[in-house]
């Protein structure tokens, strides 16, 4: 939901057409044999499957989930033992070949943005020509080619991060398209997009592979939209065999009822029923103490500004939300739709007390307020509750009393609201299935066979209760998705939170997480879902649109550069680091103050920004900022030193000085440091390994990432009761689970981003060319001498001063 | 840890997901380090207060990140690798030692990964831990003697390097093990080494 991105995420038209390449055709694949056992699976995925798809034939490939249809695209493309390990036999071959250039085959994933790896989409497509050697001025060329193939219209130099899932979809297609590929693998790339969007990237799809007469074979579930488009369908069964071959229309007018069954949208067929989930009510639920009608909570002008982080920039700040007024009454679902990017997920948070709005307020009915007994003490609450409208201007707020809800403590704050986010792995906070059910539960002393019946009867409508004794963390997505939505539920909280809970998911999770979101309607809670899903919205007893915040203007004058901006990260680094014979230098505290000056004089001159343009800002606060935590350890060593110098204080000053030489240059120059440009250097000027250079630019590109998920994770605890709001070890041990899930969620990242580098030829990019150059200019040099005239200064003040 | 598997393949070909392992690794622990810094300062002061030396009882930490990446990887070179990296964000974000953070990592990173080539990358026990984790320890431990303990005596430098050293060792062996257990536990490890021995005793 971050995307702002200057295009709207659906209706572009594709770009004219290109002619076609010449020479340019599809592949003929063949399977023969495939056999594919994930080590500590009893079963293959795979089981002797033998596939031949013709040259330029157009391959739908469904199945229920489970059913190993992502599985075999990795082995069509090469990339099974890429993130996973197990038996593999059989063989695939390409045109009668084993092995297949780097970008032979392109594989697009269903995540978007999993598989970028710059920080520039221009540079994000040429990742592949870099992989081959292609040189560097053939490369801005071919890669406008590929973006404008895509329909992609935005400047070379903009920011992957900021776009919309759509947008992101043809990247990863142009960054395919740019290798000339043969054989173009999808999977499931439309099922994270909504309807509109997913029929743009399907037309550019369509467009590409008939120009280029491309053999493409896609995975999906949601069979509408697809099947036009191609001329065979193939049907897995959950035992990884190939159960139905053949055109479209046959292979739907024998088994549609089988494939709807086994939960695959199927053109034509009926709305799935959400599935009748019936419990017994929650003890102590604060759902159904607000009557049906009244508000559970409402919204007043909420606004949320969001401030994005980047190594080596200033950070920025965007308009989430703004000026949006909104109501969540009991026993109602609510759906928030709007375009991507127009704050939806953002003010779900607000509205439920898990950030804290910028601007406006959010006031729960009073009984569900901490201070509140539950029983309405003085019903000004139920009688001035407003009405199940969102409207916008002043009017006077349900309640007034109560702190908002984002200052609630955990427990408070879980008894009232739940939350499932767009993540269900993220979601995850028991050992077990059942445990994870149960734990809202129990963190607020709920834990009798009350709360245990109900979280059994749960399991067992949802299809999870074989799996109750399991790490939730080894679920399929799917039984993610469930366990999320049982898990917020279960507790009977008045206040559900669903974050496009239906995104993806077959028609089995679908009719499943529906059912339950009803089930919580039933019993008084107000639902409040983000969703493009049509089947969700016609479900819901209002609709409330968001429309795309507006964007403080970009500023017209451009700021000027300090001088430090225009020094190579490498030269930054060398001036930094020039100090580090420094200790073995500086003998008194007098000598450490001269140098000390020599350094804060550089640094200053470093940080001039001379010539047209807006004046910078925030420059000598950066650098304070840095040296802050620095003071903390200065002090530290003065400290040791003076208790073992004789408690002398120019020996303690000595020490103090030394250790400040050390630091300086470095808060001066950290902020400049490009990690991206720092990549080019390193592997350019010092000769650095390529391969270990880029994989670690492409891990520092995403530090944003990390942060966001961190803040996932506690936000996680933090609604579901056990978020730790006091205590050292607690916390500490809060900590260590957190960074444990943190660790978790980036390795996933890793896996998805070894799989989407090494489909365009990273594996064997042994002679990389790089797409940005690493020129060492003038200012370069001026910066290492800099760093010099530091240790000069420190030779003299050696002799001149005692 | 009675069976041990070692990487696939020749040793020092490192898979993409190698690569990416570590250096996702690293910069998940170059956010920790970061954090840690800015917890560590309090604690490590306090006991300086009684006897300097002691401040290495809050340093092992630092250490963790190379030997988390051995423990996964176990190719030459991911030691060194994890933790310059870990190094190098914490010290892009900013901490207290700024730029000079990128030489504890290196040292760190070589110490740690001496331990495990004297066992020719084929033993991933505790043995190499404990030799790798003091090694990792004492060369931080002769940086800082140079670097910020410059007026100590040589009995509290000599105290330092052993304390520093036989915490990375212990405590830092510890942590990282229990890490590594976690995310092969969490089935995050499937296409590494300890993954498979998860795996394996699982099937048995």
């Amino acid at each position: 939901m971050t995307g702002t991105g200057p295009i709207a995420s659906s209706g572009e038209p594709p770009a004219p057409p290109a002619p076609p390449a010449p020479g340019c055709s599809g592949s003929r694949v063949e399977v023969a044999g495939l056999s594919w056992r994930p080590y500590g699976r009893a079963r293959p995925v795979l089981d002797e499957l033998d596939l031949t798809i013709a040259a330029g034939e157009r391959v739908l490939l469904a199945g229920p989930s489970g059913s190993g249809k992502s599985t075999l695209l990795r082995a069509l493309a090469g990339l099974l033992l890429t993130a996973d390990s197990g038996e593999l036999s059989g063989e695939v071959t390409l045109d009668g070949e084993h092995g297949h250039r780097a970008g032979a085959v392109g594989l697009v994933l269903q995540d978007p943005g999993a598989g970028v790896v710059a920080s520039t989409i221009g540079r994000d497509v040429a990742f592949g020509l870099e992989n081959v050697g292609l040189p560097r001025g053939v490369m801005p060329a071919r890669v406008a080619a590929a973006l404008s193939e895509v329909g992609l219209d935005l400047p070379p130099d903009a920011s992957p991060l900021t776009l919309s899932g759509g947008e992101a979809q043809r990247l990863a297609l142009a960054g395919a398209l740019v290798m000339e590929p043969r054989l173009l693998l999808l999977d499931e790339p439309t099922a994270m997009l909504d309807a509109a969007t997913a029929a743009g990237v399907r037309e550019v799809v369509a467009d590409l592979v008939e120009r280029r007469r491309l053999t493409l074979v896609v995975v999906e579930h949601r069979l509408d939209g697809w099947i036009d488009l191609v001329d065979r369908l193939v049907v897995l069964d959950l035992d990884g065999c190939i159960v139905a071959d053949g055109p479209p229309d046959d292979v739907l007018a024998d088994h549609a009822d089988s494939l709807v069954q086994q939960g695959i949208w199927v053109p034509g067929a009926p709305e799935p029923q959400p599935v009748d989930v019936a419990l017994s009510p929650a003890p102590q639920a604060a759902g159904g103490i607000v009557a049906p009608g009244q508000a559970v909570v409402a919204g007043t002008g909420l606004g949320v500004e969001r401030r994005s982080r980047r190594l080596g920039s200033t950070s920025r700040s965007t308009t989430a939300v703004a000026d949006v007024d909104l109501d969540v009454v009991a026993g109602q679902v609510t759906a928030l739709t709007g375009p991507s990017g127009a704050g939806k997920t953002t003010l779900m948070a607000a509205i439920g007390g898990l950030l804290a709005p910028t601007t406006g307020r959010v006031a729960m009915a009073a009984p569900l307020t901490p201070a509140g007994d539950g029983n309405s003490s003085d019903g000004s609450g139920s009688r001035q509750g407003v009405t199940g409208r969102a409207r916008r201007g002043p009017r006077r707020p349900a309640v007034d009393r109560s702190r908002p809800p984002h200052e609630w403590s955990s427990v408070d704050l879980a008894r009232v609201v739940a939350w499932v986010p767009q993540r269900a792995a993220t979601a995850v906070v028991g050992r077990t299935v059942r445990d994870d059910v149960l734990t809202t539960a129990r963190a607020l002393g709920h834990d009798g066979t009350d709360a245990e019946t109900r979280a059994d009867e749960l399991l067992a409508t949802l299809g999870l209760t074989r799996l109750a004794g399991t790490d939730p963390r080894h679920l399929s997505g799917g039984e993610q998705r469930r366990l999320a939505v049982a898990s917020a539920i279960a507790h009977g909280p008045a206040l559900v939170l669903a974050d496009e809970p239906t995104v993806g998911q077959d028609r089995l999770t679908w009719a499943a997480v529906m059912g339950t979101l009803e089930a919580a309607r039933r019993e008084g809670a107000g639902v409040l879902v983000t969703t493009h899903d049509p089947g969700v919205v016609s479900r819901a007893d209002r609709q409330v649109t968001l429309r795309r915040p507006p964007q403080p203007p970009p500023d017209p004058e451009p700021e000027r550069r300090p001088l430090l901006a225009r020094v190579g990260p490498l030269a930054l680094l060398a001036a930094a680091l020039c100090v580090l014979p420094l200790p073995a230098l500086l003998g008194t505290w007098r000598q450490g103050l001269v140098v000390l000056g020599v350094e804060l004089t550089l640094g200053l001159i470093g940080l001039i920004a001379p010539g047209p343009g807006r004046r910078p800002q925030g420059r000598l606060r950066g650098v304070l900022a840095r040296l802050a935590p620095a003071a903390v350890a200065v002090a530290g060593v003065a400290w040791s030193a003076w208790l073992l110098g004789g408690r002398d204080l120019e020996i303690a000053a000595g020490a103090a000085l030394r250790v400040l030489c050390l630091i300086v240059p470095s808060a001066f120059v950290v902020g400049f440091i490009d990690p991206e440009r720092l990549g080019d250097h390193l592997a350019q000027r010092l000769r650095l390994p390529a391969r270990p250079v880029v994989a670690a630019t492409a891990a520092l590109q995403r530090l944003q990432s990390f942060d966001d998920l961190w803040t996932e994770l506690m936000t996680t605890r933090r609604v579901r009761g056990i978020r730790a709001d006091r205590g050292l070890v607690r916390r500490g041990a809060e900590a260590v689970a957190v960074t444990g899930g943190l660790l978790v969620g980036a390795l996933g990242q890793a896996a998805g981003l070894a799989l989407a580098m090494d489909a365009r030829g990273f594996a064997e990019a042994h002679r990389r060319s790089w797409a940005g150059s690493a020129p060492w200019r003038l200012p370069d040099s001026l910066a290492v001498l800099a760093g010099l005239v530091v240790i000069g200064a420190a030779v003299a003040a050696q002799s001149l001063v005692g | 840890m009675s069976t041990t598997i070692t990487a696939s393949g020749p040793l020092t070909r490192w898979r993409t997901i190698d690569l990416l392992t570590c250096a996702f690794l690293g910069v998940a622990f170059g956010v920790a380090y970061w954090a840690w810094g800015l917890a560590y300062e309090a604690p490590s002061t306090a006991v300086s207060a009684m006897f300097p030396p002691l401040s290495a009882l809050f340093a092992w930490p630092w250490l963790v990140a190379g030997i988390v990446g051995m423990l996964i990887i176990r190719r030459p070179g991911a030691a060194v690798f994890t933790e310059l990296l870990a190094a190098v964000v914490s010290a892009l974000i900013g901490t207290q030692w700024g730029l000079t953070t990128l030489v504890s990592g290196l040292l760190q990173g070589l110490g740690v990964e001496l331990g495990f080539a004297l066992f020719g990358y084929a033993v991933y026990s505790w043995a190499p831990l404990l030799v790798g984790g003091f090694l990792g320890g004492a060369f931080e431990a002769v940086y800082e003697w140079y670097s910020y303990w410059t007026d100590w005596g040589f009995g509290y430098k000599i105290t330092y390097l052993l304390l520093l050293g036989g915490s990375v060792a212990i405590f830092g062996s510890l942590l990282a093990v229990g890490l590594t257990k976690l995310l092969a536990n969490a089935g995050a490890l499937s296409a590494f080494p300890p993954g498979q021995e998860a795996r394996e005793r699982a099937a048995v």
